[in-house]
């Protein structure tokens, strides 16, 4: 199902249900999904795998969503990767504050599956 | 060192000032009254002196012609041998007493150093009158002679009558000098009495309107600020004594207590701001909260509709699974809907309390019997301490007792790997106490804390690791209160939480009226 040379997207998300849910619709939908579960791991994989996209909640333990993208952002090696953001907080100003930190794009859960599709493909070169 | 001024009221300041005035004028008519005096004791001593010398000169003349009239009877006594007619001789006697009337009166005039010359005048006065009585008398009787004595005595008289004539003057001229003294003396304190009035009159007025309006400025200006919310400005009222002090001292009071109602005004105001930043909050978290477990559903459910509707063949065991998980989910959800709708009954005041008599021992046996599968999820061993006979009846809120200790026990076994959690009971007087202690985990004493609130587990993470609502403890303190008890928390990071909870064994007496 996974096609070998389609870009690599990082699943960031701590609630196991969640990310086996995402990572088996992601990867049914053609995608090569990696996963980690706390922002450190996060941060980590960024680095060592150059993931093309982000999808990064922001419920995180040990280091939060917020200042996991802060600190990618910060960082000249990683700063270049898309971030799109995943909250259960569904207010506006939720959403500013997920653009205004960096990222590029904004998802509330319950995630509309579609919709994020339509969005990860924005995010990634053709 | 400061002296301090000493403060009159209003109605002092007027009295005092009214009490000056009144002194002033009564100094003034005294003056008068006393110069008036002064001047008419001179006049009449002035006159005494004046009617004196009349009465002198009067003397002197009537002396005059009766020393003639017995120098003329003698020389025709001596010559013509006629006798003194009875008639002549009355007449010549009444002559004589009204001298002695006169000498008398002159008398009676007195005056300042002119007593020894009166005397004097009168005795030889007396005497010539005594010679001429006797000269009248023994006028017809030829064989005594009178004449030579009677004219000794009338130079003698006329001498002091002189003296005394001369003496009147002297006091006349000094009694008149003493009246334009006295005249003087009078008009000068007079005007100078009046002029002080006057003057002590203004300055008074002056002292008493600046006084007053200073006063009076010092309110206005307190009033003003006031006023304009300058609610902690106090008017300076220690120089002020009585009704201007009291005005003060009321404004003071006034302006106290309104700023008191402002604070308390800001402070509700600030609790209602937070009571309402807590409620959209709380709004925001539930939101938030109904969200996680609804993504899995939504997200589970259209993804095995995916793969159903797709040609690969279905792997059954995956597939039920993921049905689990779903139901897993959903129940979750029910969980968090019931427990969301208790805090919501709690703080409404909607939740009842419903008494009854069972052993809570029993009870908490029960919960941990039906609680079991937890327990075996994280590979933990609980050990009970609980001795159903020992604790005995109680009566209280069953339902309510089962769900403090289904929640502190589900707590445990989901912060506990591969540990032990005990759970004792102890009866302690007239309260039931329930221990449920773990090894899992443990809190900060930063998270334990806020563990009670809503909404709050130790980590953001928390409830998506470990699942629940965050709402579990919060419920559980505020049962604890229901039922008259409390709930403690002693933990540390890294070895273990233990939670005692206290209820007494029958309701207290304001809980059972209430």
């Amino acid at each position: 199902m996974a096609d070998a040379s389609a870009p690599t997207i990082l699943l960031v998300e701590d609630n196991e249900i969640n990310r086996d849910m995402l990572v088996r619709r992601l990867t049914r939908a053609g995608h090569h999904v990696i996963c980690a579960g706390d922002g450190e791991e996060a941060l980590a994989k960024m680095h060592a795998q150059m993931p093309a996209l982000v999808l990064l909640d922001m419920n995180l333990p040990v280091k939060d969503g917020w200042t996991t993208c802060r600190e990618a952002r910060a960082n000249e090696h990683i700063q270049h990767i898309k971030i799109i953001a995943l909250t259960a907080h569904a207010m506006d100003t939720d959403r500013e504050a997920a653009l205004a930190m960096g990222c590029d794009d904004y998802a509330t859960k319950p995630i509309d599956f579609p919709s994020l599709l339509g969005k990860i493909a924005e995010c990634l070169p053709e | 060192m400061k002296l301090r001024r000493r403060a009159f009221s209003l109605r002092a300041r007027l009295y005092l000032f009214s009490g000056a005035i009144l002194t002033l004028f009564a100094i003034n008519v005294a003056t008068h009254v006393w110069g008036s005096f002064a001047r008419s004791e001179s006049l009449i001593a002035y006159r005494d002196t004046v009617t004196a010398s009349q009465l002198i000169t009067d003397l002197a003349q009537s002396l005059e012609a009766n020393r003639q009239q017995v120098l003329v009877l003698d020389t025709l006594r001596e010559t013509t041998e006629q006798p003194l007619g009875d008639e002549e001789r009355s007449s010549a006697f009444e002559e004589l007493d009204a001298i002695s009337q006169r000498l008398r009166r002159l008398g009676g005039l007195g005056g300042e150093g002119t007593e020894d010359y009166y005397r004097r005048l009168h005795e030889s006065a007396l005497r010539l009158l005594d010679d001429w009585r006797k000269f009248y008398d023994s006028y017809n009787q030829k064989e005594i002679s009178i004449d030579s004595e009677s004219g000794v005595s009338y130079n003698d008289t006329l001498q002091r009558l002189r003296e005394l004539d001369q003496r009147q003057e002297f006091l006349a001229v000094q009694r008149s000098n003493a009246i334009d003294r006295t005249i003087s003396i009078t008009d000068r304190i007079t005007v100078i009495g009046f002029v002080t009035t006057i003057a002590v009159t203004v300055f008074l007025v002056i002292a008493l309107i600046r006084s007053t309006n200073a006063s009076l400025l010092r309110l206005k200006t307190g009033a003003q600020r006031f006023g304009s919310g300058d609610l902690t400005h106090r008017i300076d009222a220690r120089q002020d004594a009585g009704e201007i002090g009291d005005l003060a001292r009321t404004f003071n009071d006034m302006s106290s207590k309104l700023q008191r109602a402002i604070d308390e005004v800001r402070s509700a105001k600030a609790d209602a701001d937070a009571a309402n930043a807590a409620k959209s909050m709380f709004l925001a978290n539930v939101s938030h909260e109904l969200r996680t477990p609804l993504n899995a559903i939504i997200g589970y459910s259209e993804m095995l509709q995916d793969e159903m509707s797709d040609a690969n063949p279905i792997d059954r065991d995956q597939f039920h699974h993921d049905l689990g998980t779903i139901i897993f989910s959903g129940r979750q959800l029910l969980s968090l809907i019931n427990d969301i709708l208790d805090l919501s009954k709690i703080e409404t005041g909607k939740m009842q309390v419903g008494y009854e008599t069972f052993n809570p021992a029993s009870l908490v046996l029960q919960v941990c019997d039906s609680l079991s599968p937890l327990l075996v999820q994280r590979n933990n061993h609980l050990e009970l301490n609980v001795d159903v006979d020992s604790v005995g009846d109680i009566s209280s809120d069953r339902s309510k007792l089962q769900q403090i200790v289904t929640n502190l026990f589900s707590n445990a076994c989901k912060f506990t790997e591969n540990g032990t959690i005990t759970v004792s009971t102890l009866r302690v007087d007239a309260a039931i106490h329930i221990t449920v202690a773990d090894t899992g985990i443990g809190m900060t004493e930063e998270q334990q804390e806020k563990v009670f609130e809503a909404f709050v587990q130790a980590e953001a993470d928390t409830g998506t690791l470990y699942g629940g609502t965050g709402l579990g403890l919060a419920i559980v303190r505020d049962f604890c209160a229901m039922l008259g008890g409390d709930i403690s928390l002693n933990s540390e990071l890294g070895s273990g939480s233990t939670f005692e909870v206290k209820i007494p064994v029958a309701p207290t007496s304001d809980r059972a009226s209430a």
